[in-house]
């Protein structure tokens, strides 16, 4: 359930208005346990600038990365699945033992 | 997402109401949906699993689809019935969950907007305040007063308009005199039993910021039963 009381897209409205890149991680799958909620998001400015949370900390880094990615080749969307077998999510740790996919875009 | 929608849901976020926002996971299209607007083209084709997962106020990818649905729904009301030292740290805490909080208090000292910044608040006694709010059984109430005269007409009114969550603050015996007023003006014992008094989850705190957190507890676990019981 998403909650109007979080203010994430708020944040990120405010950063357009600056004239930064923006983009959007959003938590659209979940699978076992997992900390974040379906709906949970992220946003991520060119620096790498972040305000949100797309998990308990265990894929942040990666999806932070994916994002700069997303925003330095202007590509408009991808889908990352993390799962506890995936090598990437190893490395940074999806200790929970749940699987998710994060939804990423630009927004503009 | 475009930034015209990203806009349209911070807007629509302020109305109140319940939403959607979907998302088409092909094309990184989204549009906002709610009962009275229509599904553009990118939608229009799966009308049904969508409405069901908007009923259901479900998240999620629609089964065998490529659309992601997000629903927004309103904040519960809560109403404190005192602008007291307890209710500033009430709403510092209710700030992280989805509530909208407005504060009644007929007493002009305590209710100056140095104190309570960005909070609505209703200068007024309650019997008249609550007049002028269109309330439902998704309200909540909370008075702090322990003032019968000032709390009183508050507990009567979420009492007969049957608040989902009603709690008053005040020691055990304010709270057994307040109970015989109660049954005096015509309440039943199942009524009264209703009313969380001495308001507060049991964790053994007696300062102001463990009270209001106490209170927050009882409202949220309170809260969360009443958004269980809706989605069935």
């Amino acid at each position: 359930m998403e909650k109007p009381s979080e203010t994430i897209l708020e944040s990120a409205n405010s950063w357009i208005e600056t004239q930064q890149k923006v983009a959007l991680a959003t938590v659209i799958k979940t699978w076992g346990s997992s900390p974040c909620q379906i709906g949970s998001k992220m946003i991520i400015n060119e620096k790498g600038d972040f305000l949100g949370s797309v998990s308990g900390g265990c894929v942040e880094t990666n999806v932070i990365n994916e994002c700069l990615e997303l925003m330095k080749n202007n590509i408009s969307f991808k889908k990352i699945h993390f799962t506890i077998q995936d090598e990437n999510a190893w490395s940074v740790g999806l200790a929970c033992g749940g699987e998710l996919t994060i939804f990423i875009e630009q927004i503009n | 997402m475009k930034t015209e929608v990203l806009k349209e849901i911070i807007k629509k976020k302020l109305s109140r109401e319940d939403f959607a926002v979907l998302t088409n996971l092909s094309t990184s299209k989204s549009q906002i949906f709610d009962s009275k607007k229509l599904l553009s083209k990118e939608f229009e084709n799966y009308e049904n699993e969508i409405n069901n997962y908007y009923n259901l106020k479900k998240n999620g990818v629609i089964d065998g689809t490529e659309i992601f649905i997000l629903n927004y729904i309103s904040p519960i009301e809560v109403i404190i019935i005192g602008a007291v030292h307890i209710a500033q740290y009430l709403i510092d805490l209710l700030k992280n969950f989805n509530f909208a909080v407005t504060i009644i208090d007929p007493r002009k000292y305590f209710t100056t907007e140095q104190r309570f910044k960005n909070i609505k608040i209703i200068n007024e006694w309650p019997n008249k305040a609550l007049e002028k709010i269109e309330t439902s059984s998704n309200f909540a109430l909370i008075t702090l007063t322990h003032d019968p005269k000032i709390d009183d007409p508050a507990l009567n009114y979420a009492l007969k308009n049957k608040f989902f969550y009603i709690g008053a603050l005040g020691s055990k015996k304010t709270h057994e005199n307040r109970c015989k007023r109660l049954k005096e003006a015509g309440f039943n014992e199942k009524e009264i039993k209703s009313i969380h008094g001495p308001i507060g989850i049991k964790f053994g705190g007696k300062s102001t910021p463990e009270i209001a957190l106490s209170i927050v507890a009882q409202l949220v676990s309170e809260t969360n039963k009443l958004l269980l019981n809706s989605k069935k």
